[in-house]
């Protein structure tokens, strides 16, 4: 499996390090406990297409988010973390 | 406060023996030159400054910083990408060590001296590419990987930054390798077996190529 890092270009998979499902949100501080508990502990067991934080640990060290196919692997888009790349996001 | 005397050693003064490595009788297909006594500052944009920090950088050197995998070459500098909003300046003699940088980049970056954390490995000869092929996974062939191609990459599993520099006056390519001074000594040997077969002509420098 390659990924192609959006600062980059195409690389091996062994510079990539899976963290997880990218949809989980922190909730507010007041939220409550249920919430956090959510956030924290569950996750959906996705068979298609979720969408995933990918760090590129051997390569510019920024994380990606990442659309993947879990059955095929086939990955449809990736792009930078918020907050990744000072002048990319938020201004 | 103690006064320390720090006086600076290669990593890799136990490991590189100068001369002739491997395959014997022949042209040595492989040149590994490794750079000492260089300066090495790394610069990170700090939020939302990128813009600002290009700007004093092309002030500073003359030429646009890198913002992508590149490397560029100053009057007496290189800069080489290493990642988004960020690069490192190599050079040497103080004329960009970290307390001329400093004040230049002043609120807009975060340096970081990196002089004695890395190695400097200058990688030329015939088979040069054939032994880093056996190492590296990305594809350094010319066509897409020029003069002034840069990476972020991992090589036997070690971060590494790679680029090419200038070619040597024979028109062989040169490739320039940044390495963790603590990893240097094993990714030494290990460029060392990858590249017997081909006979390595082993020397080091006080030069920036
Ligand atoms: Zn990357």
């Amino acid at each position: 499996m390659r990924i192609v890092c959006p600062f980059c270009g195409e690389r091996e998979l062994g510079e990539f390090t899976y963290l997880g499902d990218a949809k989980p949100q922190r909730p507010a501080a007041d939220a409550g406990e249920d919430a956090v508990y959510d956030y924290v502990y569950l996750r959906d067991n996705v068979a298609g297409v979720m969408s995933e934080h990918w760090y590129h640990g051997g390569g510019c060290r920024s994380w990606l988010k990442i659309t993947r196919n879990t059955l095929t692997h086939e990955i449809s888009s990736v792009e930078p973390a918020a907050g990744v790349g000072a002048a990319k996001v938020g201004v | 406060m103690a006064e320390f005397s720090w006086s600076s050693h290669s990593p890799l003064e136990h490991a590189l023996a100068t001369g002739v490595h491997g395959l014997r009788g022949t042209e040595a297909g492989v040149s590994l030159t490794e750079i000492r006594n260089f300066d090495l500052i790394q610069v990170m944009a700090r939020r939302g400054k990128w813009a600002e920090l290009a700007r004093a950088a092309k002030t500073r050197f003359e030429v646009a910083a890198p913002d992508g995998p590149n490397a560029v070459q100053a009057k007496d500098a290189t800069l080489i990408w290493s990642g988004p909003d960020q690069f490192l300046v190599l050079s040497k003699d103080g004329n960009h060590a970290m307390n001329t940088l400093a004040p230049a980049f002043s609120g807009l970056a975060s340096l970081s001296d990196q002089s004695h954390a890395r190695a400097l490995i200058s990688i030329s000869g015939a088979k040069a590419r054939s032994m880093l092929a056996k190492l590296s996974s990305l594809d350094l062939h010319p066509a897409v990987f020029p003069v002034g191609a840069a990476a972020a990459t991992s090589i036997d599993h070690t971060s590494a930054t790679l680029w090419r520099g200038g070619d040597q006056p024979d028109g062989q390519a040169v490739f320039n390798l940044l390495v963790f001074a603590t990893f240097a000594e094993s990714l030494w040997h290990t460029m060392l077996d990858a590249g017997a077969e081909y006979g390595i002509d082993i020397r080091y420098s006080e030069e920036l190529a």
